[in-house]
Parts: structure tokens; sequence; C-alpha cells
């Protein structure tokens, strides 16, 4: 624009120079209203070119012609922020101080605790020290855990973590032998159930694809099988499979267990890791929770896993096969009935207490099943009420099968559908029905002394850490003198 | 007890018989669209594409609610392989894919239909803290670099990483999230990330090592999709979806609207506005916001399958031949009359001539 009005000054400045001067000739008329009209042309052209150079940059346009006026903050304007920021600081560190709990280091307070009814057909007085008139139904708090968990060390370059973490679960003073039960027949405790350090040898901040190597030393679960090892919150059913209790491998030890896995399966398009072989190896003390070991001999596990190297969008995804085995010692005790002793337990020998399993488990959402084998092969004394022996009579073989089922509705496995963000608590509703089949024999070459449960279940997820169990079992005695007894249980089991 | 056996069978039973009905009718109960990602925090809602302008604006809600049908959103802060396991999970109808978990599910048998381009272009920028040494993608071999692997960042690395001489192999490539990363430059425990410059260098934590202006060669296209199986059952709502998203596509390139839209992208947090407002400048919101399934796209999707089988990121091939279905995008074209309303690219990002 100030080009042109040069251009239009300077052909005003030629006409007013030429007006004062002697009258100008028709030749020089006709020049001067050429030079005019080049000026006008020029002015024209111009016009174009800018329309054009608006046309080419609409954004620079809309800009300039169509954008909201530009609003400037004033010191006022400043000041209140930053008043606002001292005000929000100030509340800060008000609450740290005041009103939160504080931990020397990183903390995580979980909890799982199971509320239940229960009617059976068989009536029964088991689980409680009154004097009691035999019942069909009962209310119950049956488990109530308690997990304290964080990081000792986290090293954010690498992952290389030492992680710790503490467990304590509830119990009952159920057992009327028991001191406790004497002092609180309807009291409870409060038992160390883990005590831990963790520590990954390996990166694991690098990707999926990377191995991982952990060493824990102190009191946890062993890595037997498939159910011995899940944290009670993710068992499907409401009472473990026989085998866990009866054979002992459910039993928390301590000692010092490797876990790691080599060559996993990555699939990045699905976020989708499977490690080919899993592995674990260690040795503990074998005597079970919140006790120094009571024999000369360490108790030694081993564990392999295979799982299919495949996509996650194949039928074959998460199909796993694995082996267990648990070298153990235990104590044979005997209280001879006759000679020097007579009516006291004594240690007599030592003797193999050794466990070996298999499983099976697939999972591919919405079906999906396991199954597991656990033999037990322990030696005994050929005679506890012979005095002062220590000969052992044949070994006693045990063995324990279960096989579940499952089918599921809802997304609740889907494990990016139930990470998707949402701004309010949402967790999407799930049903799992299931059907299992578990048998424990305690002793192969006794006849009719195994016991059948038959379970129909159905568990609902109505919230992210809160599920509703409803269980029928059916239980089958091969003792023919023990009547067959159906069990129908309802419990809540919910998760801080 | 038998009776009470029987009963909990029989109810177990129906319920998985009710719950096989749910889609027995003409026309679907909901919508279900997935995106592959989510604002930062973790809120429902994202940034950068029509789609999710289309999802801030409420404009598919509005299209279908006379005939109540619902529309389900999923941001999924796992991004693309996210929405590959919830589809593979038969819980999406349609979903925005970045290139590289787009091709991964294909190669894994996934079956979806691509409907529309959605979005193309733009520099990238590959950030390191503030008082990094590198002077060169060179000094940084043997480090840190992050990206979140099965995304369409990775691929994008990987084009960078190969601009320049150099693979995936000469850095310790690790997977963050992008909120993560941005921390991770932070606190200096990556030496890398390619990410939005401004607010990063506004709050002077992080700093250019290189910029790359426009290279349709790096820069990948994103991807909006629908299920084979929706597709088949309702081509009618599939059709109406794609009109509304190519309206919503013009509303988006409407150069009155750039404030506006990179006021309501902002929202999400993951860029924010002011990086909207920088790192589209020197573009046309025509050019960047074109749904056309033109020979740019098809080339690039090509040139992502060829690359993600290259850079070893997929173990399969993947054929194009019948992925793309244009001819809902056609339809939306002419029913709006917007035929030559966007300029098609050649196979280079070109305007096509």
């Amino acid at each position: 624009m100030h080009t042109s009005k040069h251009w239009l000054g300077a052909g005003l400045i030629a006409l007013a120079g030429t007006a004062g001067a002697a009258a100008p000739s028709n030749e020089d008329l006709q020049k001067q209203i050429q030079a005019l009209q080049q000026a006008v042309d020029a002015l024209k052209q111009q016009l174009q070119a800018k329309t054009n150079e608006a046309a080419a940059a609409p954004a620079a346009v809309a800009a300039a012609t169509d954008a909201e006026p530009v609003e400037v903050a004033t010191k006022q304007d400043i000041d209140g922020i930053r008043a606002d920021l001292e005000n929000y600081k100030y509340d800060q560190q008000r609450n740290r101080d005041t009103k939160t709990a504080l931990t020397k280091r990183a903390l995580t307070l979980a909890g799982t605790v199971q509320v239940r009814a229960s009617s059976q057909s068989q009536q029964t007085t088991s689980g409680t020290t009154a004097t009691a008139e035999p019942r069909h139904t009962t209310f119950d708090v049956p488990s109530v855990l308690l997990n304290l968990s964080g990081s000792l060390f986290k090293d954010y370059s690498e992952g290389k973590n030492l992680d710790y973490k503490i467990g304590f679960s509830y119990a009952k003073n159920v057992n009327s032998g028991s001191v406790l039960a004497t002092v609180a027949p309807n009291g409870s405790q409060l038992n160390l159930t883990d005590a831990y350090l963790v520590y990954s040898f390996f990166p694991t901040v690098a990707g999926l694809e990377e191995p991982k190597l952990t060493a824990t030393f102190g009191q946890q679960q062993i890595p037997f099988g498939l159910e011995a090892q899940a944290a009670e919150e993710l068992r499907p059913v409401i009472n473990s499979a026989q085998f866990v209790n009866a054979s002992g491998v459910g039993n928390r030890q301590i000692g010092l267990i490797l876990r790691g896995d080599y060559d996993p399966y990555v699939d990045y398009g699905f976020n989708y890791r499977a490690p080919l072989i899993e592995y674990a190896l260690g040795i503990v003390n074998g005597s079970s929770t919140n006790k120094l070991d009571d024999n000369g001999d360490q108790d030694y596990l081993a564990r392999l896993a295979f799982t299919l190297p495949v996509d996650y969008n194949s039928w074959l995804r998460e199909l796993k096969f694995g082996a267990s085995y648990y070298k153990g010692t235990k104590n044979l005790v005997a209280t001879p009935t006759i000679g020097a002793g007579a009516g006291t337990a004594t240690l007599r020998a030592t003797g193999k207490s050794d466990r070996y399993g298999v499983d099976i488990y697939y999972n591919h959402d919405p079906i999906g099943f396991t199954y597991e084998q656990v033999e037990g092969r322990d030696d005994l004394l050929i005679n506890t009420t012979q005095a002062a022996t220590t000969r052992k009579g044949r070994e006693v073989s045990s063995r324990g099968q279960t096989f579940t089922g499952f089918y599921t509705w809802g997304q609740q496995w889907v494990k990016s559908y139930k990470g998707q963000a949402k701004y309010d608590d949402w967790w999407p509703t799930s049903y799992q029905a299931f059907v299992r089949w578990d048998k424990w024999d305690p002793n192969l070459d006794v006849g009719k002394d195994d016991t059948t449960i038959y379970t129909l279940g159905l568990n609902v997820f109505f919230a992210e850490t809160t599920k509703l169990q409803v269980n029928l079992n059916q239980y089958h005695y091969g003792n023919p003198v023990l009547k067959t007894n159906n069990e129908l249980l309802a419990q809540f089991q919910y998760g801080f | 007890m038998k009776k009470i056996a029987v009963l909990f069978a029989s109810a177990i039973v129906a319920f998985s018989g009710l719950a096989g009905l749910a889609h027995a009718e003409d026309k679907p109960v909901e919508i279900r669209v997935a995106y592959s990602g989510a604002g930062t925090g973790g809120r429902p809602l994202s940034s950068g594409t029509i789609v999710a302008t289309a999802h801030l604006r409420g404009l598919l809600e509005q299209e279908f609610k006379a005939d109540g049908i619902k529309v389900k959103w999923s941001f999924f802060p796992g991004a693309g392989p996210a929405t590959n396991e919830a589809f593979a999970n038969k819980l999406v109808d349609f979903a925005y894919h970045g290139d590289l978990p787009l091709v991964v599910g294909r190669a894994t048998g996934l079956k979806h239909k691509i409907l529309l381009s959605l979005g193309r272009f733009g520099n990238t920028y590959f950030m390191v803290p503030s008082d990094s040494e590198a002077k060169t993608l060179a000094d940084l071999k043997g480090k840190r670099i992050a990206t979140f692997k099965g995304t369409a960042g990775q691929l994008t690395l990987n084009r960078v990483l190969e601009k320049y001489g150099f693979t995936e192999k000469d850095f310790k490539v690790i997977s963050m999230d992008g909120d993560t990363a941005k921390a991770a430059l932070a606190t200096k425990d990556i030496d890398g990330y390619i990410t939005t410059p401004f607010d990063l260098e506004a709050r002077g934590i992080a700093k250019r090592l290189l910029e790359i202006k426009r290279d349709p060669k790096v820069t990948s296209v994103g991807t909006f999709w629908v299920s084979e199986e929706f597709e088949a059952k309702y081509p009618q709502i599939v059709q109406r979806v794609v009109t509304t998203l190519v309206k919503e596509a013009q509303w988006d390139s409407d150069e009155k609207n750039r404030d506006a839209l990179f006021k309501l992208w902002g929202q999400a947090g993951s860029t924010p506005y002011s990086d909207y407002v920088k790192t589209w400048a020197g573009y046309t919101l025509k050019e960047r916001n074109s749904p056309l399934l033109d020979d740019y796209y098809v080339a690039s999707l090509k040139k992502a399958v060829d690359e993600a089988k290259r850079f070893r990121l997929t173990r399969s091939n993947v054929d194009i031949n019948g992925w793309l279905e244009p001819k809902y995008l056609n339809q939306a074209l002419k029913d709006l009359k917007l035929e030559n309303y966007w300029q098609a690219n050649d196979a280079d990002g070109n305007v096509k001539k």
C-alpha cells in the first residue's frame, strides 16, 4: 500500500509540476496520460500480487482478518497466577506434613479380604472352639491379607531394582490344642506370610524382548506348579485344590530362589510377551513359615515351563507346559509305646519328602483351562509304635490331580481394554463360569482313601478389586462310610 | 441340594445364551470406536486427527442419536498395540491406528478394511536433554533412545536412523510412552527421543539435536478402519460414519477454525496448544487433514509394510490388495460435494497434477 501511495504521489507531483509551466502541448499531455496509465497499471499489478500472496497463505490472511483480538496478560494477571501458585505450594506442603502417611521409602499398601456365607448338607462342628451344636450354615471371614511392598533401590536407568515385600495373614485361633486358642479361643492372630527382598539382575526397562532374572531371598511362595504359586487374590476357586495344602507345595518357605526366563517371544503389535522358557531354582529350609530349619538338610526346588512361541492372535496363544520338582527332607518321628522314652515323640531319622508336578495352562479369552498333577513320595518309619526303630518302611506315594475349565464374558482379562482411559471409577463387569474336578489320594497303596470334589462356580467381577464368587462343591469320598457332602459357598473377595 | 445344583447350572447356561444375543438386530446397539492414544493422565480424549476432533465435538453421537445407537469410545494409553489387542478380542468396530501397529495387526490375521487417511506430513524433531553434549546422532551411539515400541513412533525412529545411516542396533532403544519419555528427558534417564520440542524447550529440559522439515518419506500416515465383520453386517452405518468424519475433516481443514482446532486438541495435554501452533505453521490444515486414500497414502502404506519387515518389526508379509475400501469415502465426497476440496498427493507427497 505504501508503494502505491508513492506512485500516486509521484503522478500528482508530476501533474502539479506541469500545471505551473507553459501550456502543454497535446503530445505532452498524451505522454502524461500514458505515464499515469502506467502508474495505475503498476498499482493494479501490485494489488493482484498481494491478493495472490494472501490466497497462497490463507492462514496468514485468516489470522489477520478473522482471529480473535489479541489479549495480553497484564502484570496483575501474572501476580494473580503467582499468588495461586504460592497458595498451592503452601497447601501441598501443609497437607503432606499433616494429612499424609509418610514412609522412609516408597510403599504400596495393599490387602485382600474374603467374607463368606456357606451351607452344607452334612452337619458339622468344625472350625470353632466353642461347645457347639452341629450346624449346616455359617457366615465366616476366612482370609484377610495385608501386604506392604516397595523399592529399596530404584534403578531409573536400567530397572535393576532392589524391591521388598512384607505380608501378613489373619488366622483364627480355632485349634483347641494351641496355647492361643486356650488364651483367646475366639481371637485371631496376624501371621507373617511374606518377607523377602528381590533383586533384578537384568534390565527391566529395555523392552519386552529382554530376558528376566531375579533372586528372591526370604520367606515366599515357592515356584511349584500353577495354583500353589498364584497369589490368593488370583485363584479362581474359593477353596484351593486339595493337593496345595495336603502335599505342602502351597506352604511358603524361607530361602533363596532364582526365577527367570529365556528367549521371550515378543509380539509388539499387541504388547504380548511369551517367554519360550521360564525357569526357577531354589534352596529353602523346607520347614514352612516362620521356622528355622528343623534338620541338617536343605530342600531344593526347580521348575521349567515352556510356552508356545506364537503371535498374540494365534489360537495357540498362552499354551504353556510346565514341570516342577521339589526335593525335600522330613524328620521321621516316632512315639514308642514300650521301652525307654515310651510316650515321648522322638526323632528317629530323616527321610525324603519329594514332590513331582506337571501342569498345562491355556488361556485364550474367552475360554481356558488348567490341569495339574502332583505326586508326593514320602518316607515313613516302618512302625512308629515300635521302640527305638529307625527302619524305614515302603515309601508312601500320594497324588493330586486338578482340572479347571472356564468361560468368560466381559473384558476382565483383556489388558488393554481394562486399562483404557476413563474419568470415573470404571471397570469392565465380567463373568467367569467354571467347572473343576479335584482328586486327592493320600496313599496310592491304600484303597478307598481318596477324596474327589466337583465344583461348579461363577465369579462376578464388578469392580477393579472386588468379585463375588459362588461355588457349589460336591465331595465324594472313597471311604463308603463317609457320605457325599454338598456345599454351597458364596463370598465377596475385595482388595484395596 | 441337587435342585440347587441344577438351578445354578441352568442359570449359568441361560446367562451364556443371553450374552450371545446382543447383536441379533438390523442395526447395532452401539458403535465401538477405538482410539490409539489417550490424554495425559489417562483421560479419555485425544488430539491430532479428525477422529479426535469428532469425539471432542460429539459429531458421531449427534449423527446416531435419533437411531438410539450409542457411540462407545475407547481411548487406549497403550496406543496401537492396545487397539490390536482389543480388536483381536472382538471389542472394536472402528479404530484409528498408526502405520506400524496397523501393519503388524494385519500380518497376524486381523481383518479390517481401510476407510480413511488420518493425518499426514509435519516436521520431525529429535530431542536430547538440555545439557547433552551430542552434536549429531553419531554422538549418541550406544546410548539410550526411547520410543513407544510397537507404535508408529518406532517406525518413524527407524526411518530417521536409516536416513542418517544407523539402525536400532547402534543404540540402546528402550520402550516408553510419550509422557514417560518426556519425564525421562527431564531426569536425563534417556539420551534422545522424537517428540514436539516447544514445551520441552520452554521448560529448559531438552533441546533439538536435529529437525527434519517436511520429509514425506520420514513421516507416516494415520488410518481409520472398520472391522470386516461390521462392514459386511452394517454397510449403511459405515457410510454414515465415514460421511460424518468427512464433514469433520472439512471443518478441520478450514483455516477459519485453525485456532479453535488447536485449542480443542490442546485439551488432551499430550501435545500442548502452543506446540500445535508452531509445528503446524507452514502447513495448511487442508494438506495435513486430508482424508483421501490417494497415491501418497497407498505408497506410504506399502512403504510401511516393507519397512516393518526390513526393520524386523514383524515376521509375516502383508498384502495390501483388497485392504483399502474407498467406496464409502468416494460416496461421502460426492454427497457432500467435496470431490475437489482436498488436493490429492502423488506417491512422493507432492500435489498431484
